[in-house]
């Protein structure tokens, strides 16, 4: 169960790009750079008594710990799961697989002889208590921006967790990769370290939105292109990029759903992983509600749900969501409607419409409308394959409810087929390309056959 | 006697039975019949299902048709399949009626076979027809002996009594049937001539044939309680999945190996069959704790087979076979081969013919084939549901290679019928499974895909009509010659019927050819098509050929009347004279061709046929049939409103007509339910279902390609049944037969194009419009 | 191991979690008014309904149900007399009744999002159950006298 839910984690598909750009670091080098890159070890220190923090501080931590998914990247997923935060996360890279550390107060195996400055020092510069680089699977590039005092709560939350001897597998990188001194290249070359700093041109909702956006909840770590060194392009902020077999979409004016993703949108998507307008949240997206922004104050979640409708500039373009949505309930019962003779709609038919369906004016909860999702709008049919071949469990997307696995049932081709006419019939957009061939790359990436059904 | 009921004493006399055994001797009360056995976890088959099922001791029970409790219950035994047509309903409908039995103390109880049933076979709409008599019958002699009893426990004379409603009354004073069968302790019996001559009611006296029901079985199919044969369930069951060999015959097995299939947890173990019966040759089946792991290791087993040789067969190769069987004027069965038919078409100023054909269609009936069969106390079960159980308990029984009487088919609802579950080959492979692991428990469900590739599906057909013209139009002598592959020959060869030339022939691949209008010399000519034989088991489909005999005349009698310059409904009805062969007979077809001109004539009228003022590429069609069979004609008239884009070429049939004369209608709600139900198959097969072959096989596995009508694509229907008080006719077909030609007439009618393949694709309509010049892009 | 609630119960299933819930149900739960037509979702019988909303059982894996809750054509009354199947036997809908069980409960659901449904309505929800008795004349009837039967229940109670 757990295998299939978070198995697809978020740092797993953070690193993966990462490491693509580190063995470019190898040309870099020189002694200048060895002093840019050494850190001093931070002395070891008894693990701090539960009794030196306040509870009103391990809550602030909860909610910290929580807004940056910690628990996501270090908790173990595969041979079966593993305690929370103490590390063993499998991430597999081209390189080799690589494997998330123990977070727990352990002394031996986890972080529970870290003083505090040193917590402090691998958030603000990715660097360990022993001095050595982090990798920047670890997205230090973000935690940078948060405050002291997030750091410190949160410190004081992990610290007050139940303490976790359990080691971690070994990375299996090959040299060099596993010089740990060349991930200060690029630190050189992408690393700005600062605390976030507020813009006086917004309001205080808008800040702190940007502040966890930017900062702990590390939105561009997925939502961002990176370059071919794996660092996240400035210039594209939020474009949305491939993360691990899914797009992580634009959460910008780039994005293409035909109605906005408003300020409620984003809420209801945040909190409650589902937007009425837009559909569930699928596939990695799925735990960031779920498991993390369902737990913190309802305010933080809309400061982020705020954020980024301003980002994507939900106010100036909302006057087309009337017509946009009343044309999407017209494609909606597309083929569906009276006699129909064409095989494809006859499939959509079959297999899809009984839940995907919809009647003006408005998309009922539950039935998410593809006229109107992501999955038929962007430039690759990538999620739309990702989704008909898992589904979605009744965890993920809406709670409670769950969408079929279609790994046996449907064919590549029926898939291809499925994709075409949905791409013809639901949206304005020009056909997508090599349809079947990209359905099989697509399940080639399905780790575990979901449902063990017929054909 | 009708063709079922020869062929019903025919098998009789094969198993060495008296005729005695079929009439009705009022036998001494005996429950052994009732579910004597034990079904562990399974609720019979009993409808309304009741608290406890065993009827009390001492039941009256006149004769093996049903009994009369103590406590007053009517139980009826149906030894029909049911599959959807309420059948135990309209039965016990009869034998209630007759009987004057409280309809409220009515239950029906489907059993299991038994020699003293007969013949158990459930199709070709024959059931209500071929147990009228016999229900009826059964029915008088009990209510004689209850009026008899009655009457002395009253302490009058019979005479003075009548029965009603379950009592037998006698001025203000009565008694009713369960206190006469508690007291009195009937046990009558009555000679076969006595029960003959018993007098039947009138059918002004019909209290309950003819009026509204509510069907038995329905409650049971609305809350999950119904069982069919998927839901059978023994202790220490384990499931089997077949794994299809490339080929229906001829595969045989070279090497199996199973290391991937051992990886699946739950996976037991492979048998390669050995089938004495022929059955399934060739064949694997993977046994698994789970059906799951069953499912998975059937894929994960690598068996290599050398194919038979059919491997490489196309639909095409099939229909081209067939083309040459028609080109060949000396092959085949003559079924009408009148004196003067070669002289009337060689004499004839125009000999008008053409050529039509027809895809493959799946059964899919939407539960796929399973069966579950044991060895238990020497008594070999297979529990499924089957619709002819007396054509493959033998077939079982040859492949077990142990007597018929070590064989039993325990009765469970069926999940569909149309014809599927006559062949019964899917309950071979059950009972060879469980023989090769001991006689444990097993049961055996096929995947959807796997049940589309074994399906006994309906084979694709080709067929000419030719029709000599005289000077003045009209026509002298008529051909029509079908190829298709023969279901009746490959699965009950002594079932099949002799033609006029001697030959034998499977009347279920030309029946419709054989029409009642008088067209001069006929000769009617089927041919079997051996090579789709060889290559897949043809099966009997609802309405079976005349779900597609008249696509071709139909279709062709109107072809007719266009290049004659006549109007179809006038050529038709002046074809329907009635003369000859064609005036009917009592007791099946009284009237004979006068009664499929008056449904023409109503259908007319009430379609508003010919009339002009319909939108633009919109026109109605109409086509006319027998229904079923000649023997047991159910008089049909169709006809489609069709709209045809000239620009796509898609064709939508906007409303159906239909209206038919089928004798006395016993249920007039489930009458309509089974004409609904067979209009918008003859829809489905017309506009939107078919599939072909390809290398050896059906193409289409599952709904991803293979496409039958859904809710959306019904149009409006109108159906009309004329009164009457003939004997009644089979419903369960008859709607199917004209909806294809009715549509392809209207086509023509719309947009002045000849379809003359089944099913009618938007490829074809605008490949026909081109070549007219008519399409628009 | 697999927990959820079925028919108001806790139940646990000890299967392997890739399992359909469909054979889950009919073959290690006893509840067989769910049944297997085409194993591809796409003909609906084996629609059952995960919280509240109908569901192809057929390829819905264990795993994608735990903790949710399932009801199935036995649990949706407790007589049998939810008013979509009061609707269903007075019309007298079934014919063979194979689909039934999955025509009841994806119309069940129908009648939640379209509480008075169109034509359209019913074309776009029902679409997807295949019926192969063809009843479909039958089933629009009776979901609209559901619909009438059930807002009636509601202007009432
Ligand atoms: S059996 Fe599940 S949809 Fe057909
Ligand atoms: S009633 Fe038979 S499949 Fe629907």
């Amino acid at each position: 169960m757990k295998d299939r839910l978070h198995g697809n984690g978020i740092g797993g598909r953070v690193i993966k790009r990462i490491l693509a750009g580190v063995a470019a670091v190898g040309a870099l080098g020189g002694l200048g750079f060895l002093y840019y890159a050494w850190y001093p070890s931070i002395a070891p220190v008894p693990r701090p008594a539960a009794s030196s923090f306040s509870a009103a501080q391990i809550e602030r931590g909860r909610i910290v710990a929580a807004e940056g998914y910690c628990a996501e990247c270090h908790t173990r997923t595969d041979m079966g799961g593993g305690p929370e935060l103490a590390g063993d996360y499998k991430m597999d890279t081209p390189f080799g697989a690589i494997y998330s550390s123990n977070i727990t107060p352990d002394e031996k195996t986890g972080i529970g002889n870290w003083s505090e400055a040193a917590f402090h020092r691998a958030m603000h510069l990715g660097v360990s208590r022993e001095g050595e680089h982090l990798i920047p699977a670890f997205p230090f590039d973000h935690f940078t921006k948060m405050t002291d005092q997030d750091i410190s709560d949160l410190y004081a939350y992990i610290m007050t967790r139940p303490a976790v001897s359990m080691a971690q597998r070994p990375n299996e990188l090959p040299f060099p990769l596993s010089l740990r001194i060349l991930q200060a290249g690029w630190k050189l070359l992408y690393f700005w370290p600062g605390v976030y700093k507020p813009d006086p041109r917004h309001d205080a909702l808008w800040n702190r939105g940007a502040y966890l956006a930017e900062g702990n909840a590390h939105c561009g770590a997925c939502h961002t292109p990176r370059d071919f060194m794996g660092a996240e392009k400035r210039s594209s902020d939020y474009e949305g990029a491939v993360v691990d077999n899914w797009i992580a979409p634009p959460l910008n004016e780039h994005n293409p759903t035909p109605t906005t993703w408003t300020e409620d949108e984003l809420f209801q998507y945040l909190r409650f992983g589902v937007a009425p307008l837009h559909g569930p949240a699928g596939g990695p997206m799925s735990p960031v509600p779920h498991r993390f922004l369902s737990t913190v104050p309802e305010e933080d979640v809309h400061a982020i749900a705020h954020y980024f409708a301003d980002l994507d500039h939900a106010s100036e373009r909302q006057g087309h969501d009337k017509a946009a949505l009343a044309l999407a309930m017209e494609q909606s019962k597309a083929g569906l409607i009276g006699p129909n003779t064409d095989p494809d709609a006859k499939l959509y038919q079959g297999a899809c419409a009984a839940c995907h369906y919809n009647a003006a004016p408005t998309p009922v909860l539950g039935r998410p409308d593809l006229a109107l999702n992501n999955a038929l709008w962007l430039d690759e049919p990538t999620n739309l394959y990702q989704v008909i071949l898992h589904g979605l469990t009744a965890e993920e997307g809406q709670s409670g409810i769950a969408m079929p696995s279609f790994y046996n049932a449907l064919s590549d081709q029926d898939m291809a087929r499925i994709a075409a006419y949905l791409r013809r019939t639901r949206t304005t957009l020009p056909p997508w390309t090599d349809l079947e061939k990209k359905a099989a790359a697509v399940r080639k990436t399905v780790q575990h056959v979901p449902v063990n059904s017929s054909h | 006697m009708g063709k079922l009921e020869r062929m019903a004493a025919r098998m009789d006399r094969a198993a060495g039975l008296g005729p005695t055994r079929r009439g009705f001797l009022l036998t001494a009360a005996g429950t052994s019949f009732l579910f004597g056995f034990a079904r562990p976890g399974q609720a019979a088959q009993v409808f309304p299902r009741m608290a406890d099922d065993q009827p009390a001791g001492g039941v009256f029970e006149p004769t093996i048709w049903c009994s009369i409790a103590p406590d007053g219950w009517v139980n009826v035994n149906v030894i029909r399949a049911e599959m959807g047509q309420h059948v135990g309903t309209a039965l016990a409908r009869i034998i209630a009626d007759e009987m004057e039995a409280d309809w409220d103390k009515v239950r029906i109880t489907y059993v299991d076979t038994d020699p003293k049933w007969g013949l158990m076979v459930t199709g070709g709409s024959w059931s209500v027809w071929m147990t009228w008599d016999q229900f009826r019958q059964a029915g008088a002699a009990a209510r004689t002996v209850m009026v008899e009893e009655g009457a002395k426990l009253l302490g009058v004379a019979p005479t003075a009594c009548i029965a009603r409603n379950g009592s037998v009354i006698a001025g203000s004073r009565s008694i009713t049937y369960g206190d006469i069968v508690s007291r009195a302790h009937p046990d009558r019996r009555f000679t076969p001539e006595e029960m003959a001559k018993l007098p039947l009611k009138p059918a002004a006296e019909h209290r309950l044939i003819g009026r509204e029901v509510k069907a038995l079985d329905i409650p049971a199919k609305t809350d999950g309680t119904a069982i069919y044969g998927i839901d059978a369930k023994l202790e220490g069951m384990v499931y089997a999945r077949p794994k299809l060999p490339p080929t229906r015959y001829g595969s045989k097995v070279v090497s199996v190996d199973e290391t991937e299939a051992k990886k699946i947890k739950g996976y037991i173990r492979y048998v390669v069959l050995h089938d004495p019966s022929g059955t399934v040759p060739g064949w694997v089946a993977v046994l698994a704790s789970s059906y799951p792991a069953a499912i998975r290791a059937t894929d994960a087993l690598k068996v290599t087979w050398t194919a038979g040789k059919t491997a490489n067969v196309t639909e095409q190769d099939i229909i081209e076979h067939g083309r040459k069987q028609i080109a060949d004027k000396n092959g085949g069965s003559r079924v009408f081969n009148d004196a003067g038919v070669d002289k009337a078409l060689a004499g004839a100023a125009k000999v008008f013919e053409q050529t039509y054909t027809c895809s493959s269609v799946l059964h899919y009936q939407l539960e796929p084939m399973n069966a579950l069969a044991r060895l238990h106390d020497g008594l070999w079960e297979v529990h499924c549901g089957n619709q002819w159980q007396s054509l493959f308990l033998p077939v079982i029984a040859k492949a077990l290679e142990v007597p018929e009487s070590k064989v039993v088919m325990r009765s469970y609802l069926l999940g569909g019928g149309f014809g599927r579950r006559l062949n019964g080959d899917y309950a071979v492979p059950a009972a060879l499974i469980s023989k090769a692991i001991g006689g444990k428990p097993v049961k055996l469900v096929f995947t959807r895909s796997d049940d589309a590739q074994f399906d006994s599906i309906r084979s694709p057909s080709i067929q000419t009509v030719r029709a000599g013209l005289t000077k003045d139009g009209s026509i002298d002598g008529w051909e029509h010659h079908a190829s298709a592959g023969w279901p009746t020959r490959v699965m009950a060869e002594p079932f099949m019927s002799k033609g006029d030339d001697g030959k034998a022939y499977d009347q279920f691949a030309i029946a419709g050819a054989d029409h009642w209008y008088s067209v001069g010399p006929m000769l009617v000519r089927a041919l079997d098509n051996d090579l789709a034989d060889d290559t897949f088991r043809p099966g009997w489909l609802r309405s079976v050929s005349s779900g597609w005999t008249p696509w071709a005349h139909e279709s062709f009698m109107d072809e007719v009347a266009h290049a004659t310059g006549k109007d179809p409904v006038a050529l038709r009805l002046s074809l329907l004279d009635s003369k000859g062969r064609n005036a009917g007979s009592a007791p099946d077809s009284v009237g004979g061709a006068s009664r499929q001109a008056t449904v023409l004539k109503r259908l007319v009228e009430k379609c508003g046929y010919g009339k002009t003022d319909l939108p633009k590429d919109t026109a109605i069609g109409i086509a006319t049939t027998f229904g079923q069979e000649r023997g047991m004609p159910t008089w049909t008239a169709g006809a489609a409103r069709v709209r045809v884009d000239r620009r796509t070429g898609v064709v939508t049939c906007e409303k159906i007509w239909l209206v038919l004369d089928a004798g006395t209608i016993i249920d007039p709600d489930g009458a309509t339910a089974q004409t609904e139900g067979g209009a918008l198959w003859g829809l489905s097969m017309a506009l939107f279902e078919g599939t072909e072959i390809e290398n050896g096989n059906v193409r289409d596995r599952n709904l991803n390609t293979y496409t039958p009508l859904r809710i959306a694509d019904v149009p409006e229907m109108e159906i009309e049944f004329l009164p009457s008080t003939e004997k009644p006719m089979g419903l369960g077909e008859p709607g199917v037969t004209t909806i294809a030609p009715a549509i392809g007439n209207a086509i023509f009618n719309a947009v002045g194009v000849r379809l003359r393949h089944l099913p009618i694709r938007p490829a074809d309509v605008l490949k026909a419009l081109q070549a007219k010049g008519g399409a628009t892009s | 191991m697999t927990k959820f609630k079925l028919n108001g119960r806790d139940v646990v299933v000890d299967v392997p979690e890739d399992t359909p819930l469909l054979w889950a149900l009919r073959d290690d739960l006893d509840q067989t008014g769910t049944k297997f037509g085409c194993g591809v979702g796409q003909c609906g019988a084996c629609t059952v309904l995960v919280g509240g909303r109908a569901t192809r059982s057929c390829i819905t894996p264990l795993s994608s149900i735990e903790g949710a809750e399932v009801t199935t054509i036995e649990g949706l009354d407790p007589q049998g007399r939810h008013p979509v199947q009061e609707a269903w036997k007075e019309i007298q809908v079934p014919q063979c009744g194979y689909c039934q069980s999955g025509q009841i409960m994806q119309a069940v659901s129908l009648l939640k999002d379209y509480p008075d449904p169109t034509d359209e309505q019913i074309d776009g929800v029902m679409g997807g159950s295949l019926c192969r008795c063809m009843t479909y004349v039958r089933i629009r009837k009776a979901i609209k006298k559901a619909a009438a039967a059930l807002r009636e229940e509601t202007s009432h109670g």
